[in-house]
């Protein structure tokens, strides 16, 4: 017994002493215990092992090896001092295991749930009001010069110069603020001053000069541009027609705003023409003559893009491995193909994949071709209303390595989702390739080229030829329906169980 | 973390030196003589008797002899230790110096006796 308990006590002592002397002590313990019978040398036994354990367990920790007070006392620098000169034993190792365990996941744990993720616009907005050297806040002067209504009627439209017209138009999308590229089709802050400098006839007008004479203008434009630009020569004539004649007919006048009369123009186009991608616009502030990029806005704008990660958000995994990424804007490809590449491959080893769309307000249609491709495992043709079919049509797939293609998809919508968001979800709906999930999408009507017609009138005309292979129509003007309609701030929850549900019954 | 030292020499290693003064011992052997020698006063506990040792080892002080062939069964597997003539010289050293201090301590008249 006592032996027993005193093996276990070695146990206290280093392991360099245990080894050299612990058999020895336990024969002495072994030697005193058969030499010491009775109650009272037992017991002055006791006393002299827990006392010299007392004593001697404190100062054997202290005692170091001579080799390795040798190594101290030499010269050569830092050195670390081994306690133990054994190896580590299992149960060091494993609890050494269980702790680094325990850290990675609540490491990752935090990265996932507890670290708040800055939102996009806060990296970058904290530029706007300071001074303007950066793209983002000179969007932002931009967006404040001009008015609202100014606002509402450029962003509906692509207003990309006739020049440029079906080459891709970076109709959409800044880091900070989706609507920011736009400003290129805006009047220029040294325009705009310039302008005002001039007062007559071209000062931002209030809407209630709109005059005869101006109405007369911009449907005598307007009836050119058709005949000019319209796809369909025959309906473009009876549109023209339509037009002249409700303004012979006096039934302009009841336009009493600018506003007004661009969205009574455009109904009657669309009543003879039945075309939605129709449309006129009016600016309260004045309209460039032509909307060039401001120099070195270009630059200005791959570099705050860059900064801004693409817009991409960072992906999350979802319990239930399902794949999150949040797309604020569909980038340029040029910049962000990198980018986009990235967050794909990080997406690759999901089970399922949401695409939050909900803040999304368009950009690129080759970004949105990218990342499609992800989706199949052949070239799939992707319908889009603004450009004529090309090769670029069909998405690039498969992409080497990529695992998505038998995924399933589940696309967040909102009705912010505009533009080329709509055409990412419109299509992927239409192929029955996701499950659209959230509220109708805003119904961007940009599918068509802007035309100016005067200061503050444009019209957008669809020009490219793309026929609608599917029997509901594009979104232009009256959006995509969600698959399963929820509100905006619910779509992720409500998506997350679909998935869970759908994952569960493979 | 000091190496341990022997200067001044702690009273366990003094004694376990005197012990081994006579013959080659054992731990256990040496543990009963130190008992022996202060009448049961110090009954050195396997932890404190074996750093010791270890220590006058190092010091080589003393030093470990193969087990005795005379030893019968059970004995086998003891390491034997013995005084090295600097251990001896220490021993004495250290007697000497004890032996100072007790001419001190007697004439003083702290200690009755005869001068050693």
């Amino acid at each position: 017994m006592s032996e027993k308990i005193y093996t276990w006590l070695l146990r206290l002592y280093p392991s360099r002493f245990r080894e050299a002397y612990g058999e020895e002590a336990l024969q002495l313990v072994r030697d005193r215990c058969r030499d010491e019978k009775g109650f009272l040398p037992r017991l002055r036994l006791w006393l002299d092992l827990l006392s010299d354990l007392a004593l001697s367990v404190p100062r054997e920790y202290f005692h170091v090896q001579p080799e390795l007070t040798a190594h101290l006392r030499s010269d050569c620098g830092p050195s670390l001092l081994v306690l133990e000169d054994e190896s580590l034993g299992r149960g060091a190792l494993l609890c050494g295991g269980v702790l680094a365990l325990a850290a990675a996941v609540s490491f990752s744990f935090l990265l996932n749930h507890g670290v708040k993720q800055v939102p996009l616009s806060a990296l970058i907005r904290p530029a706007r009001g300071a001074a303007d050297h950066r793209s983002s806040s000179s969007a932002a002067q931009l967006r404040e010069r001009g008015g609202d209504s100014q606002e509402r009627g450029v962003r509906r439209t692509t207003g990309q110069p006739p020049a440029t017209a079906n080459s891709s138009p970076p109709d959409a999308v800044a880091p900070s603020n989706p609507e920011a590229p736009r400003t290129l089709d805006r009047p220029r802050p040294s325009v705009e001053r310039s302008l005002e400098a001039s007062h007559v006839p071209r000062t931002s007008r209030t809407d209630a000069n709109l005059d005869r004479a101006e109405r007369q203008r911009v449907v005598d434009r307007a009836v050119a541009n058709l005949k000019r630009h319209y796809i369909d020569p025959h309906v473009a004539q009876k549109m023209a027609d339509a037009l002249v004649e409700h303004e012979k007919n006096g039934d302009d006048d009841a336009a009493a705003d600018g506003q007004g009369f661009a969205d009574l123009l455009t109904r009657q186009m669309r009543d003879v023409s039945h075309d939605r991608h129709l449309e006129v616009l009016f600016s309260e502030a004045p309209l460039p003559e032509r909307p060039p990029a401001p120099p070195g806005f270009t630059a200005r704008y791959r570099k705050a893009l860059e900064e801004a990660n693409c817009t991409f958000e960072p992906v999350r995994v979802l319990p239930h491995n399902i794949g999150y990424l949040k797309l604020n804007s569909f980038p340029d490809v040029s910049v962000c193909q990198h980018t986009a590449e990235a967050a794909m491959a990080s997406l690759n080893h999901a089970d399922a994949v949401i695409f939050d769309l909900r803040d999304n307000r368009g950009g690129s249609p080759g970004m949105v071709m990218l990342i499609s491709a992800y989706l199949f495992d052949h070239p799939e043709y992707m319908y889009n209303p603004r450009e004529n079919t090309t090769e670029e049509s069909w998405t690039r797939s498969p992409v080497p390595g990529n695992r998505l293609a038998d995924k399933s998809v589940f696309v967040l919508t909102s009705g912010r989702t505009f533009s080329g968001a709509e055409h990412f979800s419109y299509d992927l709906k239409m192929l029955k390739r996701a499950t659209l999930v959230g509220e109708t999408t805003g119904g961007a009507t940009d599918v068509g080229t802007f035309h100016r017609l005067d200061d503050h009138f444009g019209i957008g005309i669809r020009e490219t030829t793309a026929i609608n292979p599917y029997s509901e129509p594009d979104w232009a003007g009256i959006g995509v329906q969600p698959d399963v309609t929820v509100k905006a701030a619910d779509a992720l929850e409500m998506a997350v169980r679909l998935a869970e549900s759908k994952l569960q019954k493979k | 973390m000091p190496k341990r030292k022997l200067i001044p020499l702690p009273s366990a290693a003094f004694q376990i030196l005197l012990a081994l003064a006579g013959e080659d011992l054992h731990g256990y052997g040496i543990m009963r003589h130190v008992a022996e020698q202060t009448d049961g006063r110090m009954r050195l506990g396997p932890g404190t008797l074996y750093s010791s040792i270890q220590t006058l080892l190092e010091a080589k002080l003393i030093e470990q002899i193969e087990p005795r062939e005379d030893a019968g069964p059970g004995t086998a597997r003891r390491r034997y230790y013995r005084l090295t003539s600097a251990g001896r010289k220490l021993a004495r050293s250290e007697a000497e110096r004890l032996a100072d201090l007790l001419r001190v301590a007697r004439s003083r008249r702290i200690l009755r006796g005869e001068y050693v």
